[in-house]
């Protein structure tokens, strides 16, 4: 009986040490995103979430998200996120940088203590951070002038809305879009206009060149702002060429009924999924990116493909 | 008989207060549970690395050390500097509550102040040494105050509720710091201000901060404990109409609150601007309502006449430990804000119940007191 007893202790202090051994290893990635009321910060989550299952699955490691955006945009919150995220010693850390320069000592101060950070959508240069996962903004202007002369025809009168004339990544965009447009001699650039990054400022501001200018017959829009209302655009479908960056959900309608020929779309779901990717490798296998900047390719998305693109939302936002 | 061991809350108000604040550190400590963190130890630089460990197989791997999630030096301090800003700002804004009013401008004022005094040590640069970071802690401090000073002055001169004056110059402060920044962060301060409150007083924790806010919180208690011109802004809380009768210069005492008000906002923003290293017009945007809350739950009554500094700090550091254990424990960050109303609005009905129990106390204690007189008079007299 003593001996059945001891051989049964024996194998459970085996199986239990046995276990121990086998048990996978946990990875915690912090995820600071600019704000939860942004739906593209909500598809990154969809898409880190959805990495770290599926790298869990293949690397029988137990990988988890922990997402730390505040409600608003806040960049002393976000560092104070962070702060804490390596108090808890978080594996790594995905952030995108409300203020960049009030997150260079926060993102260096992570790095000194052994975590690895990756910035994705808005960088922190001057930091230490392993990589940058975004938008090539002068490329992105490119593909702006390129998808809006096809539609044009080559030819005609184009004004530009580029939001914030202070707002370096803005400015970017404004010249890869001029640089384009040297290429065309029927374009014409009218313009840049400039205005508050607000949805109503922008509507506004379209309103009143279309008032002043009726010869514009095209719009390039480095961000899609004014898209975000109903009814931002007053003149008929077609009419005036338009194509934008970013295809959120408010903004796809104005594509099916035709005001918006093409929305330049930022992978805003792999933002979560190669930030993960980055964060795992440096983690687990101490392997750096091939480059500190990791482009992000812009999706077309016109009347053809936004009933498929919309189904991605589906996917990305929560369920309500 | 009172117990010499029982708490008395009406002598030390704030007790209450502490008994919160460790209970909750014991729950955090409790529920927290453990983390796992990368061991750093001094190089030979001079600068912490990474602490390495031998495997099974002899291989080196990164060491890691176990600490409780809540209770260790990192997150002690990581509370306090995070409570810091909000607790100065808090000590300011008590003061104006006690005189019955209301400072809805403190996080413009402190936006305002912050991109002024960034603006100031920009012309410097990193390089800019101790004249350039001096000058801009004297910027920073003179626009805070300017903004408190012109707050009074409105709500004095005009005599306009407070409500309505900070309502707007919160809109207006805030708009000139966006006009002068056109809406961009700015950076650049002389590296050795940055370094002065980052530096790590003890190891690599930085306690400056902390520092900063128990000085203003002792200097507070002071004016309002132990100057005549505090109590006199309790006398105006308590009663305007009958301190003004009394002899005390009501329009200077609220204008002098509103100038502290302001000028901690400043304190604050000086240490915000040395700390995170720049400034935008967005900053401290919805601080007043933490701001305010932390008063609130500090035992501030918004009718005026109570409130204290020790109160003010208390209040603001139970706000962040709540802030800080939902994310200790796992609740999802977009809870947060529902948490923190819900204390508020707790605090504020324990407040009442308090004041009703000592309300009833007292009136007892009248009663008891009338009917001896009663009883000791040799003539009947009839109590009503």
């Amino acid at each position: 009986m003593i001996k059945k007893v001891t051989l049964t202790v024996t194998s459970l202090i085996g199986l239990l040490a046995a276990t121990s051994f086998a048990a996978e290893k946990t990875y915690v990635f912090g995820v600071v995103a600019k704000s939860n009321n942004n739906p593209v910060f909500q598809a990154a989550k969809t898409g880190a979430e959805d990495e770290a299952k599926k790298l869990s699955q293949e690397h029988g490691a137990n990988i988890k998200i922990d997402w730390r955006t505040p409600n608003e945009e806040d960049p002393q919150k976000q560092v104070q996120a962070i702060e804490q995220l390596v108090n808890e010693g978080a594996s790594g850390i995905a952030v995108s940088c409300s203020d960049a320069n009030k997150l260079t000592d926060a993102i260096n101060s992570a790095v000194n203590k052994g975590v690895p950070v990756v910035c994705f959508d808005s960088d922190a240069p001057k930091s230490k951070r392993l990589a940058d996962f975004g938008t090539d903004d002068i490329d992105c202007g490119h593909k702006v002038m390129e998808q809006l002369a096809k539609e044009m025809g080559s030819k005609g009168v184009v004004a530009i809305l580029a939001g914030n004339q202070n707002a370096p990544n803005l400015q970017k965009r404004v010249q890869g879009v001029k640089e384009v447009a040297k290429n065309y001699p029927d374009i014409k650039i009218l313009d840049t206009f400039y205005h508050k990054e607000t949805p109503q400022d922008a509507a506004a501001e379209v309103e009143t060149v279309m008032q002043a200018h009726p010869e514009v017959t095209g719009w390039a829009m480095v961000g899609g702002w004014p898209l975000f209302t109903d009814n931002a655009l007053k003149f008929a479908p077609g009419s005036v060429k338009v194509v934008a960056v970013d295809a959120l959900p408010a903004e796809l309608g104005y594509l099916r009924d035709g005001h918006v020929q093409v929305l330049l779309a930022q992978q805003v779901y792999e933002w979560g999924t190669t930030s993960v990717d980055l964060l795992y490798a440096k983690a687990a296998e101490n392997k750096n990116p091939p480059s500190s900047f990791v482009k992000a390719d812009l999706l077309p998305v016109t009347k053809e493909n936004v009933d498929e693109f919309a189904k991605n939302w589906d996917k990305w936002l929560p369920k309500k | 008989m009172s117990s010499p061991l029982r708490l008395n809350f009406s002598k030390f108000p704030e007790g209450g207060l502490i008994v919160v604040i460790v209970v909750l550190g014991i729950l955090l400590s409790i529920f927290g549970g453990e983390v796992q963190r990368p061991k750093m130890v001094m190089g030979p630089d001079g600068h912490l690395t990474r602490a390495v460990e031998k495997d099974a197989s002899g291989q080196e791997t990164p060491a890691f050390v176990k600490v409780n999630n809540f209770f260790n030096a990192e997150t002690l301090t990581q509370i306090a500097k995070d409570t810091s800003f909000f607790a100065i700002m808090a000590v300011g804004v008590t003061i104006v509550i006690i005189t019955a009013g209301i400072d809805l401008s403190v996080g413009s004022v402190y936006a305002l102040a912050a991109v002024g005094g960034a603006m100031f040590m920009n012309q410097f640069g990193s390089d800019g040494g101790p004249g350039g970071a001096v000058g801009g802690v004297v910027v920073t401090l003179l626009v805070a105050l300017i903004c408190g000073a012109l707050n009074g002055i409105m709500i004095v001169g005009f005599n306009v509720h407070p409500f309505i004056i900070t309502l707007g110059t919160m809109a207006i402060y805030r708009g000139i710091a966006f006009v002068l920044t056109n809406g961009q962060s700015i950076g650049g301060f002389p590296q050795e201000f940055r370094d002065f409150v980052r530096q790590g007083v003890i190891g690599d924790l930085s306690l400056v901060p902390l520092i900063v806010m128990i000085l203003v919180c002792v200097v507070g208690g002071i004016f309002l404990a132990r100057m005549a011109i505090g109590r006199k802004v309790y006398a105006i809380g308590g009663n305007e109409t009958a301190s003004r009768y009394s002899g005390i210069r009501v329009a200077r005492v609220k204008l002098l609150a509103y100038i502290i008000s302001g000028v901690t906002a400043g304190v604050a923003a000086v240490l915000a601007l040395g700390y995170y290293g720049a400034a935008s017009s967005g900053d401290g945007q919805g601080y007043e309502l933490t701001v305010i809350a932390g008063a609130v739950v500090g035992g501030a009554s918004l009718f005026g006449g109570k409130g204290s500094a020790l109160g003010a700090v208390l209040g603001a550091i139970i706000l962040q430990m709540i802030a800080t254990g939902i994310v200790i424990i796992g609740i999802p960050q977009s809870y947060s804000q529902i948490v923190t109303g819900v204390v508020v609005i707790t605090a504020v009905l324990l407040d009442q119940f308090n004041r009703w129990i000592s309300d009833r106390r007292l009136l007892a204690q009248t009663a008891h007191i009338k009917k001896e007189v009663v009883q000791a008079s040799d003539t009947p007299v009839s109590v009503k």
